[in-house]
């Protein structure tokens, strides 16, 4: 229980609320197929999650995601499709989207151009390349049951998409509490200057977040294309605006120093289970925006109130 | 010649012969470009981006950010476009279209400087809620302007002695007022104070919090002007219009120099970004490059033009 801070046992507290409160209103909540969508869709922007947490944690922000990740369903449905090999496609993939995490990264420290600025340009570069590399979306014309697997296929009656993302997840929870690297980034987003004169290289480790992140989207990416059975260019569009709702709902910081992955994963189901419930309850779709709006805005006022209070 | 370079500081002329060799390259290599037409039809285009990059560059500099204009310039067309319908009245769906945007920047402001969550999150939240709202109320369809009131469809598409597009106007006669205001009054330089140094503002005895609220509604309030021209042009209240605004935005504030951490910056220089944005998308359009290589080309402008101005600085 010592990892529940107090921001994480409100959240949970929101969560199990949430919970009750749906099963009361329509018992098709707990059904099978149910839980299933909400894994399933959670479970993607929850991997790219973990790279943002990292990101927001040392004071920096990708806003490329989005794109990357529209990107990268067209890439790996293209390749596969032309050569016939997954590996081929997952090498492509993890090449492109280990370039442009580079690419940020080194925008970012090298030329020193604000991580907001320098990965809105991203976003427009990859909005725009992608419709160069293809202007129609992208048929899966492979059929290789293997690919439909990652995104639709089951594995011990849980999807695909939870089991990958459960692989991932001990890595940043390991990485971000028990290693001196965690401890790196959040001071560095705490306090850059202090953090460099103890002698950590703040700009390897900011390059190093930007390329864990979009090699994380690299996997949601493949997932995407997987579950649509397409490549589209703009399959991914507002991703980043759900992630980083979604992470800072989970009380990581914009400021930088502070975040939890566990807080992260609360943030992301809370936003999911409100979607599923929009849906199950029938109001109108539209309310999948709003709601999720006044959550982050309440969320992180609370959260200073909270903070004011504690001293 | 002098008068002018007085008036532009050093990132400024740099950033205006940017502009200017941009200009060059596309007079050369297209011939309608440097057309009297052209040039009117850019001007007028260009005044809707101008004028809401006004308004968010003066919260810029007063350290705030505002990033759901996008969702509001669709936000406050509804009222807009629904009232002119209902009432038959220009001026009052006018007035009710900046009514809502005035409120709307007193809840940003409200909830981002008294009950002190940050700007970032209170405009993203903002965001989602107007866009859905949108959505909601227009069930995803446009709403069509029915009274085709002739006053109305000027505000956009119409042209002063059949040249200069009223827009242009507008948005020339705003940039002028503010570059007076942020520069020459004393609210103008308190905004720069608040936003470049908060506690030294606060120990010189200013409202910070009115200072900065005032900010927010000014930057609302313009984007309701860019809201109102528009639906003049597009002749409809849209569902998807102003959608990635807040980027196009940014993006050419930031180009002109508008510092993202508060208190740098002039109106001045986030003009001359809107031009040079503005320029190269038209003049890449007439050169038959697709849409998306113009996104591409925007993107790299951008980071080697603020990336160029931050090594400059730290040199």
């Amino acid at each position: 229980m010592k990892y529940f801070q107090t921001n994480e046992s409100i959240l949970f507290g929101l969560l199990v609320l949430l919970c009750i409160f749906l099963s009361f209103y329509n018992p098709q909540f707990y059904s099978i197929q149910n839980i299933h969508s909400i894994l399933r869709s959670s479970s993607t922007v929850m991997i790219v999650a973990f790279g943002m947490t990292i990101l927001l944690t040392s004071g920096e922000v990708d806003l490329s995601v989005g794109a990357l990740m529209s990107f990268v369903t067209v890439i790996v449905m293209d390749v596969i499709n032309i050569t016939g090999s997954i590996s081929l496609g997952l090498i492509a993939v993890f090449g492109f989207c280990l370039l442009i995490g580079l690419i940020n990264g080194l925008v970012r420290t090298v030329l020193n151009v604000n991580s907001l600025i320098a990965t809105l340009a991203m976003m427009l570069i990859l909005q725009g390349s992608v419709y160069v590399y293809s202007m129609a979306a992208i048929y899966n014309t492979h059929l290789i049951p293997l690919f439909s697997f990652i995104g639709q296929g089951f594995f011990l009656n849980i999807p695909m998409p939870v089991v990958i993302m459960l692989f991932i997840l001990p890595f940043f929870v390991v990485l971000l509490n028990y290693t001196r690297y965690g401890r790196y980034f959040s001071s560095i987003g705490s306090n850059p200057d202090a953090a460099k004169l103890s002698g950590i290289n703040n700009n390897r480790y900011k390059v190093l977040g930007f390329v864990i992140t979009s090699l994380l989207v690299g996997v949601s990416g493949v997932i995407l294309a997987s579950l649509m059975d397409t490549g589209q260019q703009g399959s991914a569009k507002g991703f980043e605006l759900i992630v980083i709702a979604a992470v800072l709902l989970g009380g990581t910081s914009f400021m930088g120093g502070k975040g939890t992955i566990i807080g992260t994963i609360l943030g992301i189901l809370i936003l999911k289970i409100i979607d599923n419930g929009i849906i199950l309850m029938r109001i109108p779709q539209e309310f999948q925006l709003i709601v999720p709006g006044f959550i982050l805005i309440l969320a992180v006022y609370f959260d200073g109130i909270r903070k004011k209070n504690s001293g | 010649m002098n008068n002018i370079l007085k008036y532009l500081r050093k990132g400024e002329l740099a950033l205006f012969i940017i502009f200017l060799i941009v200009f060059i390259i596309f007079s050369f290599s297209s011939e309608y470009f440097f057309t009297l037409r052209n040039i009117m039809n850019v001007s007028g285009q260009l005044s809707i981006i101008l004028i809401a990059a006004i308004g968010f560059s003066v919260l810029l500099i007063a350290g705030e950010v505002d990033i759901s204009i996008g969702s509001l310039l669709a936000f406050v067309s509804l009222p807009l476009i629904e009232i002119m319908n209902i009432t038959g009245s220009v001026p009052l769906g006018i007035i009710l279209c900046l009514i809502f945007g005035i409120i709307i920047g007193l809840i940003n402001g409200y909830l981002s400087v008294y009950l002190g969550v940050s700007s970032l999150i209170v405009t993203l939240g903002m965001l989602f809620i107007l866009r859905g709202a949108v959505y909601l109320y227009t069930g995803q369809r446009a709403i069509p302007d029915e009274l085709m009131s002739d006053f109305f469809f000027y505000i956009g598409n119409g042209k002063f002695m059949g040249t200069i597009p009223y827009a242009a106007i507008i948005g020339l006669v705003i940039l002028l007022i503010f570059i007076f205001v942020m520069r020459n009054t004393s609210y103008g330089r308190k905004l720069y104070a608040v936003g470049g140094n908060q506690e030294v503002a606060r120990l010189a005895g200013y409202n910070i919090k009115l200072l900065k609220l005032s900010a927010f509604v000014i930057c609302s309030f313009l984007s309701s002007i860019s809201a109102i021209i528009l639906a003049s042009r597009i002749g409809s209240a849209n569902h998807v219009a102003g959608d990635l605004f807040e980027f196009q935005v940014v993006a050419a504030v930031v180009l002109g120099g508008v510092s993202l951490a508060g208190g740098i910056g002039s109106l001045t220089g986030a003009a001359i970004g809107v031009l040079i944005l503005s320029v190269i998308s038209n003049g890449l359009g007439l050169l038959n490059i697709d849409t998306q290589w113009q996104l591409v080309v925007n993107g790299v402008i951008i980071i080697i033009a603020v990336g160029f101005d931050e090594l400059k600085r730290n040199r």
